[in-house]
């Protein structure tokens, strides 16, 4: 039976609706031979947010932030400890069965077919599980074995074993499109590809998200999340600290802009102090090139660059380039979860 | 969905697998050869065949030809339950299978089915061909009847293996280990190698409540001649019955309970 409030969220074009999730996870550590002590981590701590049709919501975070276990939560995976959670209008408890109908799921690209099976039999296996049969199933196959260009690498009858990791994801994709399900649930799809593979995918999801899909995307890649996702919802420990589109996100950073100051020689842990010492809350880094790369948000960089130019040079380090710069969805990423983290 | 879809799928799934592993196959084949040559290299060298014809009742070529295709049978049934889901946890299939609308009760039952039909062709090649040697057209006919028998204690078993598949995966962690425990528990007592009569009281009781021991017994039984009538092997029959649907509620408890226990600890990917 579905109640009135499930109708509603369902006609109002909302696929997903997660509300006030929360979760604890009991993990055994041992302490002994024959002692252990149980471990309580809290993965989820009140996560609400909705998906309508049509969108692509990326859900962005650190490792541990929460991500996984939201999607396992929607995929009927997981039940939650408090809180409700919606597929078009079925509760993700109460009505498995009917949630696991209209979803395609994808959690991790580098396992989750049967080896021994080429690509084709592991999908009319997971074809057969998900109801499908005889020549639905076939057509079905065939059409998505063309659209991820399975058949062009010629992975179609090849063993699943013998995959590249790219064939893998695509392979992966193609089953949770299998059933043409309304709702996908993507943990990660591209983590590890080459890029023409993560190229694919994304396109893919994109056009997917056209024909109406509501798809929740889960990533770390920030350059990816901008381009696929029309909203992001940035997680970090457990909570949703921040949502909107990707230009909503980087506005909501009080007015900060970046001096990005790229340096030859020295060590970043004495830069660090430096620019810590004249006042700035800076990142360091070294470039793949061998170069330090310091960055800083400012709100004024203009008034404060001689300063700390006048600081760094002061002690010996030669500046390549300077440049001031807009904040990217990576500044937002690490502003807001250094927020949630204090 | 039907179960005759879900069928297909594990046939795809086991059949792929078995002839792609051409050594699998071989073992289906030579597997009750291989036993039996063992066991009857040690018998001669330390018994005489005449003592053990009078203690069983069988000659013991035929008895361990028999004895090894009944047994890989019924522990192939038993192994495909038994160890699927920490397969697919193992492969990453589990979280796809377990988020698939179909039946848990249907996929689990369809599961054994296609190796079974594997290992019960390959009886053609072990017990039928050997009681053929000894008996002509009569060996034949029982080489058959012990195949269809040993279909019949074979999914006789599923029931009681699904009941305790779901106790011991629904207790998590690594408590599949009791599976290692079990096991050569079933290989003695389900009574292919050790007929049951033979057994002290403790092990006749423990084998008495296993539904496919009692099939086996019929099927001594009929190879020793000590059938009084067709009775005497329908009534053990009517008993495997009996005991196979006694543990089927248990049998559906206990998935679901695994299933909600897997769901409340989280499926790992």
């Amino acid at each position: 039976m579905i109640s009135e409030t499930q109708r509603v969220t369902s006609d109002l074009g909302i696929a997903i609706e997660a509300r006030n999730l929360k979760k604890i996870y009991h993990t055994k550590k041992r302490k002994g031979l024959f002692r252990s002590e149980t471990e309580l981590v809290e993965a989820l701590r009140g996560v609400s947010f909705k998906v309508r049709h049509g969108e692509v919501v990326g859900l962005l975070g650190p490792n541990g932030a929460g991500k996984t276990t939201t999607v396992k939560i929607l995929a009927t995976l997981l039940i939650p400890d408090e809180g409700e959670a919606f597929v078009e209008g079925y509760s993700v408890v109460r009505e498995a069965v009917e949630v696991r109908k209209r979803i395609g799921l994808l959690l991790t690209v580098e396992k989750g077919f049967y080896g021994k099976l080429t690509g084709r039999e592991n999908l009319e296996y997971f074809g057969a599980l998900y109801g499908l049969s005889g020549r639905e199933l076939r057509e079905r196959i065939d059409y998505l074995m063309r659209l991820l260009e399975l058949d062009k690498l010629g992975a179609v009858d090849k063993l699943y074993e013998e995959y590249s990791l790219g064939m893998k994801a695509r392979l992966g994709l193609a089953r949770a499109l299998l059933k043409d399900p309304p709702v996908l649930l993507l943990d990660e799809p591209t983590l590890g590809l080459d890029p023409p593979s993560a190229r694919k995918i994304r396109g893919l999801v994109r056009e997917l998200a056209k024909q109406g899909k509501a798809i929740l995307y889960t990533t770390h890649n920030m350059f990816e999340a901008e381009i696929v996702c029309d909203r992001i919802l940035l997680i970090n420990k457990g909570v949703i600290v921040v949502e909107g589109t990707p230009q909503e996100l980087k506005a909501k950073l009080p007015k900060l802009r970046t001096i990005n100051i790229l340096l030859r020689n020295g060590s970043p842990e004495a830069l660090k102090k430096i620019v810590l010492g004249a006042g700035f809350k800076p990142s360091v880094e070294v470039t793949p090139e061998g170069l330090l790369q310091v960055k800083v948000n400012v709100q004024n960089p203009e008034e404060v660059l001689g300063d700390l130019v006048k600081a760094i040079v002061g002690k010996g380090y030669d500046i390549v380039t300077l440049r001031i710069s807009e904040p990217t969805l990576e500044d937002v990423f690490i502003y807001f979860s250094q927020a949630g983290d204090q | 969905m039907s179960i005759k879809d879900i069928i297909a799928a594990e046939f795809r799934f086991v059949y792929a697998d078995v002839f792609r592993r051409k050594a699998v196959l071989f073992m289906f084949i030579v597997y009750p050869y291989m036993l039996t040559a063992f066991i009857l290299l040690i018998g001669y060298s330390m018994g005489s065949a005449s003592v053990f014809v009078e203690r069983v009742g069988i000659d013991p070529a035929i008895f361990f030809i028999v004895a090894g295709f009944t047994l890989m049978a019924i522990l192939g049934v038993g192994d495909d339950l038994l160890w699927r889901p920490l397969f697919d946890e193992w492969m990453g299939t589990l979280p796809y299978v377990l988020a698939s609308p179909v039946s848990r009760i249907g996929h689990y039952l369809a599961i054994p089915i296609p190796r079974l039909i594997i290992v019960l062709i390959s009886g053609s090649t072990s017990v039928v061909p050997v009681l053929v040697c000894y008996y002509g057209l009569q060996g034949l006919y029982e080489g058959l009847a012990i195949i269809i028998m040993t279909g019949i204690a074979a999914l006789m078993f599923v029931t009681l293996v699904m009941t305790i598949m779901g106790i011991v995966y629904g207790m998590g962690g690594e408590n599949w280990r009791i599976i290692n425990v079990l096991r050569p528990l079933f290989l003695i007592l389900v009574g292919a190698y050790y007929p049951r009569y033979l057994m002290p009281l403790a092990g006749r009781i423990a084998s008495w409540i296993i539904p496919s021991s009692h099939v086996i017994e019929a099927i001594h039984r009929m190879i020793a001649g000590l059938v009084g009538g067709p009775i005497d092997i329908f009534m053990l029959l009517g008993i495997a019955t009996a005991l196979f649907i006694l543990y089927a509620p248990p049998g559906v408890k206990s998935i679901v309970y695994w299933e909600k226990s897997k769901m409340k600890e989280g499926v790992s990917v």
